[in-house]
């Protein structure tokens, strides 16, 4: 039987602000607690040492504005690097799963980033599901978010991709950050569908949680056929949670993996640094490598705390609404694509609460019946400084069909050629990894390698 | 006039050194039963005349121990956990006789369940009446609140007086509660017969008129008085290649990066100087399948030696593992790779005609092909040693680091040299060299390299420091204390305290000649953040004194 990899990196020498839930001190009591099981010496596991992702991995997925370097320190892209580290790993069957424990996090990081917004500044499992389909020709792969969050940018960034399916459950936007992942939001219109958005009620423990693996997310997974499952795993659905007001517990959290099985997982937010990250982090790393975690329990965990929380009518209610929509979702995309024109449009405003930036995105997707069509989206940034960014992305996905690539490069070199309300014009393109910023102030052109 | 001695699992080797020079080895076959005839034989030839009084430093490196663990020839012992919430030790047992305790302390020295007094008693008479009178008694995170493990000490010897018991805090400070149960139970089981081969060296010793206090090797490449190895007498395992590495080092004296080959009769043991520093294993010493809190060298050792017996299976060469006789060209029977390095180079290592011999009866004597099958087969040594000397490159390469600063400027070295120790060793280390494309380092003194290393090794120490300003105590190696002013006690005292007591220690163990070479290894600070504000904060600092050579040593003169 092949081992679990890790790439435990702590960061123990960055921090968002000495004071912030994103500190040095973050991951100290599970490297103590980790270490002193001694769970790395045991022949299941194997210990990766992360390397640095470099500005050609992160622009595939994102458009840093103004550059990569703006936006991803050493600390993002050594965290992301130990993803992609795992990555390799697990597709070069050195490991049978992987687990990578780092932070900085990075579900919050949408396709365009100004800023940090939600502690993150590029998104990690987004870089590696990138990678993974360029250098390994993986065609299917799912992301489940067990953060307490909403994956806002997760969802953001594959909204318009039926080839990855993201599904997230978090405690009800209506009572906590980021305020978004209602039932409704789905995906875009010709990836309905592809985004699943369980919002549960604060309160929720292992059984509720446990309820909607079982009776939506597995099932959808067996539909859905992914290459590829990754668990995109916060750790603040716990009880102790500073930030959050959910149940959870450290066996929950196991429990869940096992039922789960990710092929990766990646640590995104849990901020109850002592109290349930050190046991949620041995609990997982144990589920994932096959290890027993009868004897794994927070020190003030008293199960018949927890016994009696069954999921309760709010959760099914919901569930059934997602089984649902899930059964007539080809039928959805059938008839959205009679009823769309050429380009489908949507505005959206996004707020990064960190950085304190307001951002308006026109973005725009054209309906091409062969592919999932080229986006490009007119991004308006104000800076908390009073600055104002203002660019347009143009993005040809990786399995744009010829007409879609053709017009969108014609589009950007266009626009390059006019003398235009942009200051920078971003160009990337999947299909030939090739990501390229164009400075409308002095002509530069610039590639990220 | 210093000696050095080292007792290998084949030969014991010793060397005089006087003056910079060395002035006689000897070599003789090791008795494994009876390690103290094989030092007294090889001092017997090394001081031939009284000069025994002239002699102010003598350094031994024995196998004792790791014959001892690797062949199961402990003492009987029950080891008793204390482990919380976390692994279920049940799926994970250490040893044959284990009991499980209620009980548990967290990462920051708290106790989260107490221990049962009654389970205590019931234990402690299950220990006794299956005739056992040792216990190991170990809990999770000990090294950070040592109250558990001293209740359970202090109620098992109240039933049980006789019982002899060693709590893990006294064992070691560092965080892994698998190695320090593992390493706990290895001392206790190992510390009787040690000391016992402590009283006959003296016996032995004084018989030759030697009256300097002995050094003993440890795996870490440095050395410790045998009064502190009474305590500790698992340090000492794995001393021989630790030995070998601090020779090559003794020889060369720079600070090239280079991989040491101690090319033995069965192995070859391969460790690497890393800019004139020798590595440490980052894991610690490992006895078969577990790890101890036995700081060692990186040492890996490859089943191919100059003895191996060579074959050919199917049109096949194949080397080792298993050595049959010495090498032909020494008289034995062969073909052993020293033959067909013997036959490449033109001869010089013994009888060449012998060599040829031995090797045409591997190709049906024909002796038109003894060329051609001696040079596939050092072809195939070669090859072998190169695998792994890159393998151990990229492990090292390949070792977790936690802090940005460590990836972002994480060190790239190429290897400069390959030093080749042991007899066999003017042979192959030139094709080896060859090989790699760099320097190979081979000199007179190469085959007692071990020997050598024994000899000019200096003392190490380390000292690791949790200081836990919130729980108002800090621990040294396991050993807890108050903080006379925590509110503000910052890293600058923390180090001041690292150093006082690693002073106090030098001047203990008579090496404070080496005081000024300390270095700090960890230095980690954090501030305990609870609400929006910092309340406490906690330091963990390692300081040591690391592998060097002794005073005054300036190389050999050749």
């Amino acid at each position: 039987m092949k081992p679990t990899g890790i790439v435990f990196f702590p960061a123990f020498d960055w921090g968002i602000s000495p004071t912030h839930p994103e500190r040095e001190e973050r991951l100290l009591y599970t490297r103590d607690q980790l270490f002193e099981e001694g769970i790395m010496d045991l022949p299941q596991i194997v210990e990766y040492q992360p390397r640095m992702a470099n500005d050609r991995d992160i622009a595939r997925t994102h458009f840093c504005i103004p550059g990569v370097a703006d936006q991803a320190t050493d600390a993002h892209r050594i965290s992301c690097g130990g993803a992609l580290t795992i990555a390799d790993a697990v597709m070069n069957a050195q490991i049978k799963n992987g687990f990578a424990l780092v932070r900085p996090p990075g579900h919050h990081a949408m396709r365009v980033a100004h800023g940090n917004r939600g502690f993150c500044n590029i998104n990690n499992e987004a870089i590696m599901v990138d990678y993974l389909r360029y250098h390994y020709g993986l065609k299917k792969i799912a992301i489940v978010d067990t953060d307490v969050h909403h994956g806002d940018g997760t969802q953001d960034i594959f909204w318009h991709d039926p080839d990855v399916l993201f599904i997230s459950f978090h405690q009800d936007g209506r009572t906590l950050y980021p305020g978004s992942g209602f039932v409704q939001e789905i995906g875009g219109p010709l990836a309905q569908c592809s985004t699943i958005n369980i919002p549960l009620p604060p309160g929720t423990g292992d059984q509720g949680i446990l309820y909607v693996l079982d009776n939506l997310v597995l099932p959808i997974l067996q539909d859905f056929k992914p290459d590829l499952i990754v668990n995109s795993a916060g750790q603040d659905n716990h009880y102790t949670d500073p930030l959050a007001n959910m149940q959870f517990t450290a066996q929950g959290y196991a429990e869940l993996n096992r039922r789960l099985a990710p092929d990766i997982a990646v640590l995104e937010g849990g901020y109850s640094v002592e109290t349930a990250l050190p046991y949620i982090n041995m609990g997982i790393i144990m589920a994932m490598a096959g290890i027993s975690y009868s004897n794994l329990y927070e020190p003030d965990y008293k199960g018949h705390r927890f016994e009696k929380q069954k999921a309760g009518s709010s959760i099914k209610m919901t569930v059934e609404r997602l089984q649902n929509l899930w059964q007539i979702r080809e039928a959805l995309i059938d008839d959205t694509r009679k009823r769309q024109k050429e380009f489908y449009q949507q505005q959206k405003s996004i707020y990064y609460d960190t950085d304190g930036i307001n951002e308006q995105q026109l973005e725009t997707v054209r309906m091409c019946p062969d592919c999932m069509g080229y986006h490009t989206i007119d991004s308006h940034a104000s800076l908390h400084s009073g600055d104002e960014n203002h660019v347009f992305c143009i993005s040809i996905p990786l399995k744009a069909c010829l007409r879609c690539q053709g017009d969108a490069w014609n589009l950007y070199e266009d626009r390059k050629a006019k003398d235009d309300v942009y200051q920078a014009l971003y160009m990337q393109d999947k299909v030939q990894d090739r990501f390229l910023r164009y400075s409308v102030r002095d002509g530069q052109e610039i590639s990220f390698e | 006039m210093y000696i050095g001695i080292d007792v290998g699992g084949t030969f014991t080797d010793g060397v005089v050194l006087y003056e910079g020079r060395v002035i006689r080895w000897a070599k003789s076959p090791t008795k494994t039963d009876r390690i103290r005839e094989s030092i007294e034989e090889v001092l017997g030839q090394l001081l031939p005349e009284q000069e025994g009084g002239k002699v102010s430093r003598i350094v031994i490196s024995t196998t004792l121990i790791t014959n001892l663990l690797v062949t199961n020839q402990i003492e009987t012992a029950a080891l008793v956990l204390i482990p919380g919430p976390g692994l279920n030790m049940l799926d994970f047992r250490l040893t044959e006789k284990e009991w499980i305790l209620q009980g548990g302390i967290d990462f920051r020295g708290r106790e989260i369940e107490a221990v049962d007094p009654s389970e205590i008693k019931e234990v402690g008479g299950q220990i006794y009446e299956q005739g056992i009178r040792k216990a190991a008694v170990v809990g999770k995170f000990c090294q950070r609140n040592p109250d558990q493990e001293i209740m359970v000490k202090s109620l098992l010897q109240k039933d049980y007086p006789d019982l002899e018991i060693l709590m893990g805090h006294e064992v070691s400070g560092e965080l892994n509660f698998p190695r320090r149960a593992v390493t706990t139970y290895y001392t206790l089981t190992t510390r009787q017969e040690w000391r016992k081969f402590a009283k006959e060296i003296a016996v032995v010793l004084q018989a030759l008129n030697i009256s300097v206090p002995v050094v003993v090797m440890k795996a870490d490449g440095g050395t410790m008085s045998l009064a502190a190895s009474l305590d500790a007498p698992c340090q000492t395992i794995f001393s021989g290649p630790a030995a070998s590495t601090l020779g090559a080092f003794a020889l060369t004296m720079d600070d090239k990066t280079s991989v040491v080959a101690d090319i033995g009769g069965t192995t070859t043991d391969l460790a690497l100087i890393l800019e004139g520093k020798p590595l440490h294993a980052s894991k610690g010493a490992r006895i078969g399948d577990k790890f101890t809190h036995v700081k060692a060298l990186a040492v890996r050792s490859v089943a191919l030696g100059g003895d191996s017996t060579v074959r050919i299976k199917e049109g096949k060469i194949s080397i080792g593992p298993d050595r049959q006789d010495k090498a032909a060209c020494f008289g034995g029977s062969g073909p052993t790779p020293t033959d067909a390095f013997n036959v490449i180079g033109g001869g010089g290592i013994g009888n060449i005609g012998a060599s040829r011999t031995t090797l045409a009866s591997l190709c049906g004597g024909e002796l038109s092909q003894v060329e051609k099958l001696a040079q596939s087969i050092v072809d195939h040594f070669i090859d072998r040693l190169e695998e792994n000397v890159q393998s151990m490159m990229a492990a090292w390469e390949q070792e977790p680091a936690y802090k940005v600063w460590e990836i972002v400027n994480r060190r790239k070295v190429t290897i400069d040299r390959v030093i080749g120790i042991g007899a066999a060793s003017p042979a192959i280390i030139p094709l080896l060299a060859l090989r790699m494309g760099c320097e190979g380092f081979v000199n007179t003194y190469s085959t007692v390299g071990n020997a050598l290393g024994a000899v000019v090794a200096r003392p190490t120490l380390e000292l690791h420091l949790h200081a836990d300003t919130g729980q108002g105590v800090y621990c040294i190696n396991g050993h807890r204390r108050k903080l006379e002013m925590p509110e503000s006690f910052r890293i600058s005292d923390a180090k001041q305290l690292a150093e006082e007591e690693l002073e106090a220690r030098a001047v203990t163990h008579g090496l404070t000649d080496y005081f000024k070479d300390r270095e700090f290894y960890l230095e980690e600070q954090f501030n305990v953040i609870r609400g929006w504000s910092t309340t406490s904060r906690i330091f963990d600092l390692g300081i040591s004194i690391s592998p060097g050579v002794v005073k005054g040593y300036k190389g050999v003169k050749v």
